[in-house]
């Protein structure tokens, strides 16, 4: 049937993944295998009154129940919230942490408070139906007003208000200063809704012990096996050498994989306890319900502007919604990475921020795709445009006025952000060439004629990447006696195509063919150090290792060519992937050639390349033009247009990638995507792809155009800026002002996210020239 | 309950209780994992194989409806070397994480089947059955084109 003879593939990933033989954590299966199942709450606040497990346990083919007492024997901390910082007047953060099984009150509807291990995962499924659970509901909030409201049922006993923090980042005196001298001021509050993550892999873990070595291995979907490593063992509280992580192929990640959940803590202490391999697979309903949900953030930002169009301030009142406890990155991104960049691409002389970081009975919040920064970038781009329509101000014209020129870097943000490079006023220019601006008139006049509003918007985003948690990056390289280099680091990919951008980074610097060179995520007898992949720097970080390392793979060589030729080092140099002779017979030699010349004796060829790599500052133009149908409110983006500079392209096929799925990510929440609870109940009202609108190919972008603009980062070894997270980051602030600009046309005021039919129809049926 | 199929060529056997679904018969008890369950919805697709031909959302079928029948999976796809749909995935960069992908390509292949030189539109209605949280969908749409310009004997 039609096969092919097969020929050149794009990645190295491919061709496991294109024939079904890759390997998730779900594909495993060992003799022996158990399987676990959680029993969740069904109420989003409760004290639980009775915990009778009897009948699970008598079950058939039940091994094990589990409860929140077996999880403190066992000696487990709470899951860790990584970032603790203090307010104003410098008392601490208030955290409260998630237990692994909830003990006797559950904060939201999903929370794990019972664990059933059975012989199959129906037998398991079957039993925790049995179980005998009362509940003394207690009244419920899921909104940033019932939850500080005054008398509002309080989640945790030491967080009176329902409040973690009210942290403040910038000078709040200078921006109060140049708001009372200013000529404009304008201000416009935005909300990111919350989302759910959604990688299309579900959660998995399993385990098995090794009782001889004393090691439990876990394989499970990770962005990175140290970073799960630390905090499997930070809340084991087992001894680091006595647990390895192995992490296969990883169906996405968007920041939901870099965490240790319940799950994997309570199939490492089954494993150990019953001896037998123990798996567990959520489905889809259940990680709806346990996947840390991602936003939920709302920002206020104001603007102050002097006469002639400059910045003097801006400011943002923040509300961070980070669910029912304190859980890894939500203070991370509610003060670390909103307040970093929020100046964007401006010179603003005056910043605040302040962020209340509070709870609610819902999902606890960690790192979707951006983690703030989307969100800042948003906050940000809305202000500008709303800013200079409501004082009849040019957009262009304000954001080319307060661009940080070229000339002005290294540049320090009036809040101590120190921003290395950029050409922000040639990308606008860059993306505006490529957007046809001189049709816009027509087709909005077309699109008229079909009945549909068309509007344009455009952002400039600015986003800080991620600082790791690893000092610096660690890759080791060694050869067969084939000639083939095996890498070996931390990061592990979940799409970004490590395998294939390592290799291409080797084929650059020393000219070893890609197809000659094999990376390995994760070999934790390695002992090496690095950072997972995450805030959008694998490829810089691990990448800047790996040119260290070809720089070091050359020093070794150089000796050896020099010996060959009999002549001196200093007469010989590589360039082009070949080692070429200064003088005498002008000589030749691909390292290539050189290393396969070596047969068993290239094993003695390896280091460990090392690079400490800082935060970069990915920066970037978007361009939409979203058509509203005005008889039924169904938007669609006609046109987009991208530039981006990401510094150094290693890969230009997987930026392309990146940028596109990161776009349509970013159409998601601006067109569609929200979780939802009910106020009263809190329930989760979209806890399915039934309900909860995830982007289908189709009805989103007609025409989508990216270009790169490389502006070269001396920040690290390689070059590069780093792509993951700039989709998100351009496209809301992108499609917010181009569907603000459509509704305009019919007198409608600005809305939010998310743009659903029934609310741009709302709008356009609301508005006071409704056609 | 038993029940026999031909699966990816070959005739099996198993004996399974009822309320197995067509996608744990093939991933527990035949051991094809290229076959994905993404969601308990039917709405992701990752889990699409081909019963007698047809695109089939696995998780969504009883193994014993699948009793007699012919079930190919990605695994049984390019008996002979890579399907077209799965070189032109490849070479479109239509994949990043790849979960979704066997069951995008094995939709695909049915679409074409049915409909060998749809325009963007038609495929992205076909494909909609379908998630992918990776790439936007951009790519998935012109490895289709591509491949069925490949499969009319046309230059790519």
């Amino acid at each position: 049937m039609n096969a092919v003879t097969p020929h050149a593939l794009l990645r190295k990933e491919d061709q496991r993944l294109i024939t079904g033989t890759g390997q998730f954590s779900a594909d495993a299966k060992a003799t022996g295998m158990l399987y676990g199942h959680v029993i969740r709450s069904t109420h989003a606040h409760a004290r639980i009154t009775r915990l009778d497990l009897s009948a699970v346990l008598s079950t058939v083919g039940v091994r094990q129940v589990l409860t929140a007492q077996d999880v403190q024997a066992a000696g487990f901390a709470d899951l860790p919230n990584v970032l603790q910082v203090k307010d104003p007047q410098g008392q601490p953060q208030t955290v409260c942490n998630m237990p692994v099984l909830a003990h006797d009150k559950v904060l939201y509807v999903g929370q794990p408070i019972a664990w059933v291990v059975a012989d199959t995962a129906l037998q398991a499924q079957d039993a925790a139906e049995v179980a005998q659970i009362d509940y003394d509901t207690l009244d419920v909030v899921v909104t940033f007003e019932d939850a500080t409201a005054p008398g509002a049922v309080q989640l945790h006993a030491q967080a009176p208000g329902n409040t973690s923090v009210k942290f403040e980042a910038g000078d709040r005196a200078a921006v109060d200063a140049a708001f009372a001298k200013a000529h404009f001021v304008s201000d416009i509050a935005i909300e990111s809704q919350r989302l759910v993550g959604s990688p299309m892999e579900p959660r998995a873990v399993w385990a098995w012990h090794d009782e001889t070595k004393g090691v439990t291995h876990v394989h499970t979907p990770t962005q990175g096996v140290g970073g799960m490593a630390r905090f499997l063992a930070q809340i084991t509280r087992w001894p680091h050498e006595s647990m390895e992580v192995h992490t296969h192929d990883v169906g996405g990640s968007f920041g939901l994989r870099s965490t240790a959940y319940s799950e994997h803590l309570l199939v490492m202490l089954s494993t150990r306890e019953l001896k037998k391999p123990v798996r567990w697979v959520g489905s889809r309903s259940e990680v709806f319900v346990s996947d840390w949900h991602g936003r939920a953030l709302r920002l206020h930002g104001h603007i102050a502007l002097d006469a002639q169009g400059h910045i003097l301030a801006m400011r943002f009142e923040n509300q961070v919604d980070v669910g029912a406890y304190n859980v890894y990155f939500s203070t991370h991104i509610g003060a670390r990475n909103l307040s970093i960049t929020m100046g964007g691409a401006y010179q603003v002389p005056a910043l605040h921020m302040s962020s209340h970081i509070y709870f609610t009975n819902t999902v606890p919040v960690s790192s979707y795709r951006g983690a703030g920064r989307p969100d800042i970038a948003y906050a940000i781009d809305r202000l500008i445009d709303h800013a200079a329509h409501q004082h009849g101000l040019d957009g262009l014209t304000i954001r080319r006025k307060n661009f940080i020129p070229p000339q002005a870097f290294p540049y320090t943000t009036a809040n101590k952000t120190v921003y290395d490079s950029g050409q922000f006023e040639s990308v606008m220019d860059h993306a505006i060439g490529l957007s046809e601006p001189a049709g816009f008139a027509q087709r909005r006049a077309d699109a008229l004629q079909r009945g549909c509003l068309l509007g344009r918007g455009l952002a400039y985003y600015l986003e800080a990447s991620g600082p790791g948690g690893a000092a610096k990056d660690q890759v080791r390289g060694s050869f067969d006696a084939q000639g083939v280099l095996s890498l070996h680091a931390l990061t592990g990919a979940s799409g970004q195509g490590h395998e294939t951008s390592f290799a291409q980074i080797i084929e650059n610097e020393i000219g070893l063919p890609t197809s000659a060179v094999r990376y390995l995520a994760g070999e934790p007898e390695q002992g090496l150090v690095g950072n997972g992949t995450g805030g959008s720097r694998t490829l810089y970080g691990a990448g800047s290792a790996i040119k260290n390392l070809c720089q070091q793979l050359m020093t070794q060589a150089k000796p050896a060519i020099a010996a060959l030729w009999t002549c001196s080092e200093a007469d010989i140099a590589h360039a082009k992937g070949e080692w070429q002779e200064a003088g005498g017979a002008k000589r030749r030699l691909r390292f290539a050639d050189w290393i396969t010349s070596l047969g068993a004796q290239a094993a003695e060829v390896h280091a460990v390349g090392e690079a400490t790599s800082g935060v970069t500052f990915p920066n970037g133009c978007h361009i939409a033009e979203v058509e509203i149908h005005i008889a039924t409110g169904v938007a669609e983006v006609a046109h987009y247009w991208a530039v981006d500079d990401v510094g150094l392209v290693i890969s230009p096929e997987q930026v392309l990638g990146q940028v596109q799925g990161g776009v349509v990510q970013g159409m998601g929440q601006a067109f569609g995507e929200h979780a939802i609870y009910d106020r009263e109940t809190g329930q989760l009202l979209t806890g399915s792809y039934m309900d909860y609108p995830m982007p289908r190919a189709g009805g989103l972008v007609r025409h989508f155009h990216h270009e790169t603009h490389a502006v070269h980062t001396g920040l690290n070894l390689l070059g590069s800026k780093g792509v993951g997270e700039s989709g998100c980051s351009g496209s809301l602030p992108a499609l917010a002002n181009a569907v603000t600009d459509a509704l305009r046309q019919v007198g409608a005021p600005p809305i939010d996210m998310p743009f659903t039919p029934a609310k741009l129809w709302a709008a356009i049926l609301a508005s006071p020239h409704k056609p | 309950m038993k029940l026999t199929l031909k699966l990816n060529g070959t005739p099996r056997s198993a004996d399974v209780p009822e309320r197995t679904l067509l996608a744990d018969l093939l991933r527990d008890t035949f051991g094809m994992t290229g076959t994905h369950v993404g969601c308990d919805t039917t709405q992701c697709g990752c889990c699409t194989v081909h019963v007698d031909g047809q695109a089939v959302k696995s998780c969504t079928m009883l193994a014993v409806q699948a009793d007699g029948c012919t079930v190919t999976t990605i695994e049984g796809l390019g008996a002979n070397g890579l399907h077209p749909l799965q070189q032109a995935f490849s070479q479109c960069h239509g994949l990043q994480c790849g979960f979704c992908t066997p069951g995008m390509v094995m939709a695909s292949v049915d679409l074409l089947r049915r409909n060998p030189k749809p325009t963007p539109a038609q495929i992205a209605e076909g494909l909609s059955g379908n998630l992918c949280r990776c790439t936007g969908y951009v790519n998935i749409i012109r490895a289709v084109q591509q491949a069925s310009q490949a499969m009319q004997g046309d230059a790519p």
